[in-house]
C-alpha cells in the first residue's frame, strides 16, 4: 500500500471519527453532568438530519444555514424535554442509582416516541441530497489523495463545534460551574451554582450538538429514520473509550474509533464493522471501565 | 392475611387463569388464539425477567439474546430430536451462556450493567449473522419439521405457568430473600453472609433458561428464522417495558401488563404500527414518572395523590396568574421589615 492510500484511509477514518466525537460529546455532557444516559441521543441527531433535508429539498436553502437553526431548535426541544420529564424525575427519585435507572427508561421511551414519530411523518425511505460532491485532490509526496469537498467540510465543522464546546467548558465561568457540578454536585450547590438553571441548559446544549451532527451528516450521507440507533451505540462506545464525563477523552476516543473502524474494515471486510466496534466496546468496558485515557482510578 | 393464605390465593389465581387459557383454543377464533400465544410469551418472558432483575435491580437487556439462542437451538436440533427435548436443550444452552456472561459482567452495577448486556446481545447477533453469511453461506434457517399449532400453544402456556409459579415459589425461599437483599443493599447482604456472586449468577441463569425455552418454543411459529428476527433487541426492550409498566417488584404486575400490551399491540399494530410504538414510548415515560411502582401498585390512594398534586398545581398556577403570589411575597417582606424595625 502506498503512502497516499494510507493517508486516504486514515483521513476517511478521521472524518467519520469527527462526527462520532461530536455526538459523543453531547451524550457525555448529559451523562457526566446529570447522570442521564440518554439512549435517545441518536434519534435527535436523526431529527436534525431530517429537518435539514426537508428545508434543503423544499426551499433550496443551503444546509450551512441550517446548522444554527437545527442547533437552536434541538436545544429548545432539549430544554422542554428536561422540563417535562427529568425535572420531576430529579424531584421524586430517592437516590442517584434509582434516578439513573429511571432516566434510562425515560430515554428508551423517548427513543420509541421520536423515531416512530419521524417515520410516521416522512416514511421509512432512505433520503439524501447532493451538496458539494466534487472531489478535490491534495498533492502529497508519492502521489495524491482525493477527498469529496463535503466530507472535508463536515470534518472541519465537527472539529470546530467539538473544540467550541471544550473551550466553553474550559475557559468561561459557565464552564467552570459545569465542571464544578461534575466534580461534586453538593459542593457546587453550596458555593452558589444554580443546578436548576444549569441542568436544562446543558441538556439542551447536548441535544443541540446532536442536531448539528445530524445536519452535518445529511450533507455527506443518506439518511433514514433508523439511522439514529447505530450512532447512539457508537457514542456509548466512544464515551466508554474516553471515560464517562471526560470531554477531551470523548474527542480523542471518537477520532480513534473512526480510525480503528476504517483500518479494520479495510483489512478484514465491511460486514465486520459492527462486530468490531462491539468487541472494542465490551473489551474496554470489561478491562478498563474508567476509560482508556484516565490517569487515576475511579472510586466506586 | 398471613403468608400461607397469600400463597394459597396466588396459586388459586394462577390455577384459574391457566385453566381458562387451556380452554381458550376450544372456543376462540384463530386470531384470538394467536394473540393469546403472543400474550403468553410475554407473560413468561417478563415474569421471569422481573423475578431476577426486578428484585435485585440489575437491569438486564439481554433477554433477546437468550430468546434468540433458544430459537436457533431448536431450529438446528428439531430434525434430530423430539419436541420436548429440543425446548429443554434451548433452555440449557441459554442458561450456560448466561452463566458465562454473568460471571463476566455481574460485578458491574446500574447503567454499566444495562449497557453491557445490551452490547453483548448485539455482539451475539452480529457474530451469528456474520457466521451465517461467511461460513455457512446462508441468511437464515428454514424449519422443516414443525409440530402442530396446538402443541406450540400448550408448550408456551406451560412455560408461562412455570415462570409465574417459579416466581411465586422463589420469593418465599432463602434464594429469593437473598436476591431481595441484593436489591436493597448489596454490601449489607454480603456482610450478612449472602454469597452474592453465586446468587446473582444463579438468578441470571434461571431467567435465561426461561427465555431460552420460550425462544425455542416460539421459533417454530415463524417457520423461517434469521438473526435479525430472533435476536431483535425489541423483544428484550418490550419485555423490560412490560415488566416495568406492570411493576417489576410485584408478582402479578408483569402478567397484567402483558395482557394489556398484547391487546393494544394487536389492535393498533395492524392499522398504524408507528402509533403503537409511539404510545408504547409515551406509556413508558408516563409510568416511570407517575407510577414508579407499576400498574400493580395502583390503589385508591394513588388516584387521591394525583388529585392532590393536580389541585396543588392548579392553585399555584391561579395564584401566579392573578398576582396573588406576588402580593403574598410583598406582604411577607413587609412583615419581616416591620419586625426588624422593633
Amino acid at each position: 500500500m502506498s503512502f497516499s492510500s494510507w493517508i486516504e484511509l486514515i483521513a476517511s477514518g478521521l472524518i467519520t471519527g469527527g462526527i462520532y466525537a461530536l455526538v459523543a460529546l453531547g451524550l457525555n455532557l448529559q451523562y457526566g453532568l446529570m447522570r442521564i444516559l440518554n439512549i435517545a441521543h441518536g434519534e435527535f441527531l436523526m431529527v436534525g438530519a431530517f429537518i435539514t433535508w426537508m428545508v434543503q429539498t423544499s426551499f433550496g436553502l443551503s444546509p450551512l444555514w441550517m446548522i444554527p437553526v437545527s442547533f437552536a431548535l434541538l436545544m429548545a426541544i432539549g430544554v422542554a424535554v428536561h422540563w417535562l420529564c427529568f425535572r420531576r424525575l430529579t424531584a421524586t427519585s430517592p437516590n442517584l442509582d434509582v434516578f439513573e435507572a429511571r432516566g434510562l427508561m425515560v430515554a428508551f421511551g423517548l427513543m420509541f416516541l421520536v423515531q416512530n414519530a419521524i417515520s410516521w411523518i416522512w416514511g421509512g425511505d432512505l433520503r439524501g441530497y447532493d451538496f458539494l460532491t466534487q472531489p478535490v485532490a491534495i498533492p502529497l509526496p508519492g502521489g495524491q489523495a482525493q477527498f469529496a469537498v463535503n466530507k472535508l467540510l463536515v470534518f472541519a465543522l465537527a472539529l470546530l463545534f467539538a473544540g467550541g464546546l471544550i473551550a466553553l467548558l474550559r475557559m468561561t465561568l459557565l464552564g467552570k460551574g459545569v465542571r464544578a457540578l461534575m466534580q461534586s454536585p453538593v459542593g457546587a450547590q453550596l458555593v452558589g451554582i444554580d443546578t436548576r438553571r444549569l441542568h436544562p441548559l446543558m441538556f439542551g446544549i447536548g441535544l443541540g450538538l446532536s442536531g448539528v451532527a445530524g445536519c452535518l451528516l445529511s450533507m455527506a450521507y443518506t439518511i433514514s429514520p433508523s439511522m439514529g440507533e447505530p450512532y447512539t451505540v457508537t457514542a456509548l462506545i466512544v464515551i466508554t473509550l474516553g471515560g464517562f464525563g471526560s470531554m477531551g477523552g470523548a474527542l480523542a476516543g471518537g477520532l480513534l474509533l473512526g480510525v480503528i473502524e476504517a483500518l479494520g474494515m479495510h483489512f478484514t471486510n465491511p460486514s465486520l464493522k459492527a462486530l468490531l466496534s462491539y468487541v472494542v466496546f465490551i473489551g474496554v468496558l470489561l478491562l478498563r471501565p474508567e476509560g482508556l485515557f484516565a490517569r487515576k482510578t475511579r472510586k466506586a | 392475611m398471613n403468608a400461607r393464605q397469600i400463597l394459597i390465593r396466588d396459586l388459586l389465581v394462577l390455577f384459574g387463569l391457566a385453566g381458562w387459557a387451556v380452554a381458550l383454543p376450544g372456543f376462540a377464533s384463530e386470531f384470538v388464539t394467536s394473540m393469546a400465544l403472543t400474550c403468553l410469551m410475554y407473560v413468561a418472558l417478563s415474569s421471569s425477567w422481573a423475578m431476577f432483575c426486578g428484585t435485585t435491580r440489575y437491569l438486564s437487556l439481554a433477554t433477546s439474546a437468550f430468546f434468540g439462542i433458544g430459537a436457533y437451538t431448536s431450529a438446528l436440533s428439531l430434525e434430530h430430536m423430539p419436541w420436548a427435548q429440543a425446548v429443554m436443550l434451548g433452555a440449557l444452552i441459554a442458561a450456560a451462556v448466561a452463566i458465562v456472561m454473568g460471571a463476566a459482567v455481574l460485578h458491574l452495577r446500574g447503567t454499566y450493567f444495562a449497557v453491557l448486556t445490551f452490547g453483548m446481545t448485539e455482539l451475539i447477533r452480529h457474530a451469528i449473522s456474520y457466521f451465517e453469511k461467511s461460513v455457512t453461506g446462508t441468511v437464515g434457517r428454514v424449519l422443516m419439521v414443525v409440530p402442530e399449532a396446538s402443541t406450540v400453544y400448550y408448550t408456551v402456556l406451560l412455560l408461562a405457568v412455570l415462570a409465574v409459579a417459579l416466581s411465586i415459589v422463589v420469593r418465599r425461599t432463602r434464594f429469593g430473600l437473598a436476591m431481595l437483599g441484593i436489591g436493597a443493599d448489596e454490601q449489607r447482604a454480603q456482610t450478612l453472609g449472602v454469597n452474592t456472586r453465586i446468587i446473582k449468577i444463579a438468578g441470571f441463569a434461571l431467567t435465561a433458561a426461561v427465555a431460552g425455552a420460550v425462544g425455542a418454543a416460539m421459533s417454530v411459529r415463524w417457520t423461517y428464522i434469521d438473526p435479525h428476527t430472533v435476536f431483535n433487541p425489541f423483544i428484550g426492550f418490550q419485555t423490560v417495558l412490560i415488566a416495568l409498566i406492570g411493576g417489576a417488584m410485584t408478582l402479578w404486575g408483569p402478567l397484567i401488563a402483558a395482557i394489556v400490551f398484547s391487546v393494544l399491540a394487536e389492535t393498533l399494530r395492524l392499522q398504524v404500527p408507528q402509533i403503537y410504538m409511539m404510545s408504547l414510548g409515551l406509556l413508558l415515560i408516563l409510568s416511570v414518572l407517575y407510577l414508579p411502582g407499576g400498574l400493580a401498585s395502583v390503589r385508591a390512594d394513588t388516584f387521591r395523590g394525583w388529585g392532590r398534586d393536580l389541585r396543588a398545581w392548579w392553585a399555584d398556577l391561579r395564584d401566579e396568574l392573578s398576582g396573588e403570589k406576588r402580593r403574598r411575597e410583598a406582604r411577607e417582606k413587609q412583615l419581616r421589615e416591620r419586625r426588624h424595625g422593633y
